[in-house]
């Protein structure tokens, strides 16, 4: 974005917008293995891929009854995701999914948590591919428990829930066979995948103005649009704060609404 | 000069439109927490069940927002 900014004409141009917004999202490799470019985003998803396993492997290296700093850390997180996700959501048969939804909720967290880490400040959940997989293995894994609990009964009882008068059937089999298997899906990814765009965009328009008001293309402005960027870059601190919140929920959301949709494959009568 | 001026007028209606779109979920939203909040203050013991619930409505309401922002992007 700086850079789109940066090679627009000021004095010419009103608004100093890109041609397609495809370019404001460049990526080019920074290294090759073999022939494969390896781009930031793939570094970081692996890095937060080892930063996970990292954390549990540090955490629970040395276990013991009285534990220590990180041990304690990861017991919480663990609490978090088994007691208030996994048991009190699902209940009865939630204890075969705590593994997933930990994996999921600590990596998404990990890449959520980019956005607001200094130096990287790039949420690798804002590029579409990565929210979309990590929405279709849960759709895959609550098809595949309904499937497995109910057998051929769940596409029945997905559509038309018992005891349904037969003037609804139509309707209702509509209904719920989009709301359930198209809607939610693609709502689940473009949730975390929006949320993390829009939080993104938020603080790099507000810091960058801020630097653009103040400091613009090697021109000091008027010195009284200096408080206006002044301003903007309070502003953009303020979201800041707001954006770590943001991280944080929409991890515990994607995790929460994974074990919802696995529950209501596993108890229909809900 | 005149195609850019078009974009922008046209760029211009989408914001509007998602302005209107963020109407909706915002009262929804609204209206979730606060009945939120006067269940966990009747009831204090509930409060980790309303919360969870809360969130869930959150999400399912919040999502049509979200829809409006991402189609601005694909006008």
């Amino acid at each position: 974005m700086i850079l789109a900014a940066e090679s627009c004409n000021i004095i010419e141009e009103i608004v100093c917008a890109p041609s397609n917004v495809n370019d404001l999202f460049v990526f080019n490799p920074i290294f090759f293995i073999g022939e494969m470019g390896i781009s930031r985003t793939h570094f970081l998803i692996i890095f937060a891929a080892i930063i996970v396993v990292a954390f549990l492997f540090f955490g629970l290296r040395k276990r013991s009854i009285i534990p220590s700093r990180a041990q304690s850390m990861v017991e919480s997180l663990v609490t978090l995701v088994r007691e208030d996700i996994a048991m009190n959501v699902i209940g009865r048969g939630g204890e075969a999914y705590v593994p997933y939804l930990l994996s999921i909720f600590l990596f998404i967290l990990v890449g959520n948590l980019f956005e607001v880490t200094p130096l990287i400040n790039f949420p690798i959940t804002s590029r579409m591919a990565l929210p979309l997989l990590l929405s279709l293995i849960t759709y895959i894994l609550f098809l595949i428990a309904g499937i497995k609990k109910q057998g051929k009964e769940y596409f029945i009882h997905l559509m038309w829930p018992p005891g349904l008068p037969f003037a609804l059937k139509p309707l209702v089999g509509l209904i719920e066979f989009v709301s359930t298997l198209v809607v939610r899906p693609a709502s689940l990814a473009i949730r975390l995948f929006a949320n993390l765009v829009a939080g993104h965009l938020m603080l790099s328009l507000l810091l960058v103005s801020g630097y653009f008001f103040i400091y613009q293309n090697g021109v000091w402005p008027v010195p009284g649009k200096i408080p206006i960027g002044l301003a903007w870059y309070t502003f953009g601190i303020a979201i800041y704060g707001f954006e770590i919140v943001v991280s944080v929920l929409q991890a515990y959301i994607f995790t929460l609404l994974s074990a919802v949709y696995i529950q209501t494959s596993l108890h229909p009568e809900h | 000069m005149e195609e850019a001026a078009a974009t922008i007028v046209v760029k211009g209606y989408a914001l509007i439109g998602y302005g209107a779109a963020a109407i909706g979920p915002g009262i929804g939203i609204g209206i979730i927490v606060g009945n939120a909040v006067q269940a966990m203050a009747r009831q204090p013991e509930a409060a980790g069940m309303v919360r969870t619930t809360m969130f869930l409505g959150i999400a399912f309401t919040e999502a049509l927002a979200l829809i409006g922002f991402v189609l601005f992007f694909l006008v």
